[in-house]
């Protein structure tokens, strides 16, 4: 129960409360670009929530056998050159590791794809070189890895992948509710400065004040999940 | 010593994962291999390169793969025009048949003060917009001349002029975006069989009293037109011309003659004696736009 509150926890708090770009204002570039139109902005939402999993986890699979402080290969290659005291920390090679990981990965992806289901290559494939690197997908792989420093708390391929979804999904959310606005702005008389970047910046300004009325609902949810589940 | 190690095991790891990476990525790249027939990537290469869509297609490269899968006409690339084609069908092995540089005329000549019945109206600007409100102008045909033409055109060939939307015809490739955003569907193209072309420009569908209520120009159905030129026919209360039929602009002098109102004019480059005939008038001079002071209002993209 404990496992599934925690859950429920990270995966709202990635999806609404710290929504990624709303909240720590990442993966902005995708956001303002491609939130033109409703169908494109889902398009884009959909290849992040996917590539920002195979991220999250295969960047917790070599955060937690490689990287972390302690973790297992390292410290057996010490023990094997007769090392006894002091541990090995690759945490340095975290963020070179991540970009290359991502960018192998979606590389690998976008082929496989394009070879076996070209409809699918049609409507995605096109956006999936767009956020090999997006910062929004960057940024849920620190995240992890800072729930992979404290060796008492470690976080599981369960929960890395919440959040990634999570985010993912708030990620989503957000771009479609952009593109919805843009285009009814499309309609209107928007005064000449503003027109363009301007008013999509005002607009996103209004809709980070208007997800900070999440602030809180985590503590809400999880008194509720646990009378519910008791 | 632990120093030592974890230098050598960070540069062992990264070492790995590239070679890895790089075999992983390579065996893939041949399996995963997809063929692309030669033609499209020719026909890619032929083509402009716009994608206007004025083909029907989404962009070039959809364009490209439907003629190399045969069945499409080579001759839908509009500004590509006649060298476009040609090189389509050598491509595909096919003969091409002479084409006409299709172009946007609006079927409409009423500048402002010509429109009667004409209320202020303070709402969006876009044609799209009034065209919902009722009573904005007493020709519910007519162009309205609040510009998504000109909004909707990528070459810069279309503006307002007194309130009438106006085609200019060198910059005009026929992409057919403004016919796409006229609300009213009063831009047609229009086959350019000569330099200069015949066009009815008016779409009012009723019959005269009603026309002449709304409209100083606008055509009123008198039927003067058709029975003095066989190219043309009535619509309606509306003539239209068949531009299969169309051979010169000599065939319709009879009719342009008869007609009692000012609604067939000719439309595209004018002829040298015409220039001469005018040159002794006083015409306003042409504004150039002053690159250096006008603000560069094209849209961001992001």
């Amino acid at each position: 129960m404990e496992t599934l509150i925690t859950l429920v926890q990270i995966g709202i708090g990635a999806a609404l409360i710290n929504n990624f770009v709303l909240y720590y204002f990442v993966g902005i570039c995708p956001f303002l670009g491609v939130s033109r139109r409703i169908d494109m902005a889902f398009g884009m939402g959909c290849a992040v929530t996917f590539v920002i999993s195979i991220a999250a986890a295969l960047s917790w699979t070599f955060t937690y056998f490689i990287l972390r402080p302690g973790a297992p290969l390292p410290a057996w290659v010490w023990e094997t050159v007769g090392g006894t005291s002091g541990n090995v920390d690759l945490s340095v090679l975290s963020y070179i590791m991540y970009i290359f990981v991502i960018a192998g990965s979606v590389q690998f992806v976008e082929m496989y794809v394009r070879k076996f289901f070209p409809a699918l290559y049609k409507s995605f494939g096109v956006f999936l070189p767009l956020i090999t690197t997006n910062c929004a997908i960057l940024f849920a792989c620190l995240e992890i890895m800072k729930h992979l420093q404290d060796p008492t708390r470690l976080w599981g391929l369960h929960e890395a992948l919440t959040l990634a979804v999570g985010g993912g999904l708030g990620f989503t959310l957000a771009i479609v509710l952009m593109a919805g606005i843009r285009e009814e702005l499309d309609m209107c008389d928007v005064p000449k400065p503003l027109r363009g970047p301007g008013i999509a910046l005002i607009v996103a300004g209004i809709m980070a004040m208007a997800f900070m009325g999440f602030a809180g609902v985590d503590r809400g949810i999880e008194a509720a999940l646990s009378t519910l589940l008791k | 010593m632990l120093n030592t190690v974890t230098m050598l095991l960070a540069a062992g790891v990264l070492g790995l994962l590239a070679v890895v990476v790089a075999c992983v990525l390579g065996w893939a790249n041949r399996t995963f291999h997809v063929k692309v027939d030669p033609k499209v990537l020719a026909i890619l290469e032929a083509l402009p390169g716009a994608n206007c869509g004025g083909c029907g297609f989404v962009g070039c490269g959809e364009y490209a793969e439907a003629v190399a899968a045969g069945g499409t006409d080579v001759t839908l690339c509009a500004p590509g025009g006649q060298s476009c084609a040609g090189q389509l069908a050598e491509i595909m092995g096919v003969a091409v048949e002479q084409t006409f540089p299709y172009r946007a005329v609006v079927h409409c000549a009423a500048r402002t003060d010509q429109r009667l019945g004409r209320t202020d109206y303070l709402g969006e600007p876009t044609c799209v917009a009034a065209n919902l409100v009722a009573g904005v102008q007493g020709c519910t045909y007519g162009c309205l001349g609040l510009g998504d033409c000109v909004a909707a055109c990528p070459y810069d060939a279309i503006h307002i002029v007194d309130g009438l939307a106006t085609v200019d015809y060198d910059k005009c490739v026929g992409c057919k975006a403004c016919a796409r955003a006229c609300p009213r569907n009063i831009i047609t193209m229009v086959p350019f069989k000569a330099e200069r072309m015949l066009v009815v420009a008016c779409s009012n569908k009723d019959f005269g009293p009603q026309v002449k209520a709304v409209c100083e120009v606008g055509c009123i159905g008198c039927k003067a037109c058709s029975k003095h030129a066989e190219a043309m026919k009535m619509e309606g209360h509306l003539s239209v011309i068949d531009y299969d039929a169309y051979e010169s602009e000599d065939q319709f002098a009879k009719a342009l003659e008869k007609c009692p109102r000012e609604s067939m004019i000719f439309v595209g480059k004018p002829r040298p004696e015409h220039l001469a005939a005018v040159a002794a008038e006083e015409l306003p001079e042409r504004i150039e736009a002053d690159f250096k002071t006008t603000v560069d209002d094209t849209e961001w993209r992001g």
